[in-house]
């Protein structure tokens, strides 16, 4: 009788578990979908109001050249980026780290650092809470430290000296090649794997806007059927 | 170019912007504290959350130094509230320069040009602020459909490979794949950009193999991403 009884208490804690996660979806999905769509609206009343309240209106021909020639260089991104950043980020996490910005330079290297100092992998759903943890507290950070210089006046950059400024254009690489090695280590396999196409896709004429894609949907194929032979 | 400041600096335009940073606060207090009432049922102890706020904040800094340089050099041609808004939240450092630049072309001047009119700020804006609802509207419509496409994979008879979670195992693919790609495209960009990118790696594993020597030096987990920058950058500034 024991035996079941834990039996019972360990189903009943499993359901109100999982109810328990599924509230954070709905939440996610509902506080997301509002402060995203507010700031939807901000943005848009942003140049409207300055062609139309100020009348500073440049007229609709350059507005539409420079947005054409926008959409031509990045346009693709717009929903090529939710997409591949959407297994690692998960439906909290997408949220945030779209409405907050700097995803690859800032976002995902948090969310996987915290996942790593706390042992939890991603795709599961511990990842994805310690993921929301971090990604809040970087966004939040994030927003001190800016607010912070320029409400300074920039006075702080100003006395870090030129020949030091210079080696900020290398924090980019360094972080990719930091919490590339972060993970590698924990699974070197896919790591090869990861990089070996990588390196193809960087080699092969294709537009850059597929090299992304084609590296994570090439990487997943792989990983995969190597896990299924296992 | 005076004129374009003063309309940058508009005081309309400042309540816009502190509007648009009091949200993504406001989103980053609640998920935080959305998180922070599931975490029993994920398993994770108070500690673990502590430890995720602090390795998230930690490693907000080295990022936002390299967003700040951009910033700082794109407000004297923008103005305060709009480079903000644009540069140092929502968007990214490099897209948004790149946008700014392309918007003052379309009006036929330059970023900091003496032909930089208030008209030229406001078709950077125009550029800038609709360019970048892209990715808003599309996280807004169809992060409910990618979540339905998630849980049809994952409720699929099949849902393990060999011994693990498909999901587990996409996750951690298209994470390694996502940097993999990144790391491939430094190395081609330049001798420079390819040592401190395999400076960095080779620093992270150094790191990582200490910490995970013993018990007492788990906390360097938290700190070894910004370890690692350090040294890319510090190689960078002595070798190159």
């Amino acid at each position: 009788m024991a035996v079941s009884e834990s039996n019972i208490v360990a189903k009943k804690n499993e359901v109100i578990h999982s109810y328990e996660m599924n509230m954070f979806h709905q939440k996610s999905h509902f506080w997301g979908r509002m402060t995203v769509g507010l700031v939807i609206l901000l943005t848009i009343s942003l140049p409207l109001y300055l062609s139309f309240v100020l009348s500073i209106h440049p007229g609709w021909q350059p507005i539409i050249t420079g947005l054409i020639a926008y959409a031509a260089a990045i346009g693709y991104a717009w929903f090529m980026e939710p997409i591949s950043y959407y297994p690692t980020l998960g439906i909290s996490g997408t949220y945030q780290a779209f409405l907050t910005g700097n995803i690859a330079n800032m976002c995902l290297p948090s969310a996987a650092a915290a996942q790593n100092a706390v042992g939890a992998e991603p795709g599961t759903k511990k990842g994805e809470i310690v993921a929301a943890l971090a990604i809040g507290a970087t966004s939040l950070m994030n927003m001190a430290i800016l607010i912070f210089i320029i409400v300074s006046g920039s006075y702080l950059v100003s006395i870090i000296p030129e020949s030091i400024q210079g080696t900020f254009i290398y924090i980019v690489p360094a972080i990719f090649g930091g919490i590339f090695a972060q993970f590698a280590l924990k699974k070197p396999l896919y790591g090869g794997i990861a990089l070996s196409v990588g390196l193809f896709v960087n080699l092969i004429p294709i537009p850059t806007f597929f090299k992304g894609i084609i590296c994570i949907i090439l990487t997943i194929i792989i990983c995969i059927s190597l896990e299924k032979r296992k | 170019m005076e004129e374009a400041i003063k309309i940058a600096s508009h005081p309309v335009v400042w309540i816009i912007s502190l509007t648009v940073i009091g949200v993504v606060i406001f989103q980053g207090i609640k998920f935080i504290q959305m998180a922070m009432k599931t975490r029993e049922s994920v398993g994770l102890s108070k500690q673990d959350v502590n430890s995720a706020l602090k390795v998230g904040m930690i490693n907000a800094i080295g990022p936002s130094f390299g967003i700040v340089v951009v910033a700082v050099s794109l407000i004297t041609l923008l103005g305060d509230p709009l480079t903000l808004m644009r540069i140092g939240i929502i968007g990214s450092a490099a897209t948004e320069s790149m946008g700014a630049n392309l918007a003052a072309t379309a009006y036929g001047t330059e970023l900091g040009s003496d032909s930089f009119t208030a008209e030229a700020f406001a078709t950077v804006a125009w550029v800038l602020c609709i360019g970048g609802c892209g990715w808003l509207l599309f996280v807004f419509f169809f992060t409910k459909s990618l979540a339905n496409i998630e849980r049809k994979v994952s409720n699929k008879q099949q849902t393990t490979a060999g011994k693990l979670p498909i999901m587990m195992i996409v996750s951690s693919a298209a994470m390694l794949a996502v940097f993999g790609n990144f790391v491939a495209g430094e190395i081609f960009k330049g001798v420079e950009t390819a040592i401190v990118a395999l400076t960095a790696a080779t620093t992270m594993l150094i790191v990582s193999f200490i910490a995970n020597k013993s018990h007492q030096l788990k906390f360097l987990h938290e700190w070894s991403l910004g370890v690692s920058i350090i040294v890319g950058l510090t190689v960078s500034y002595f070798v190159l």
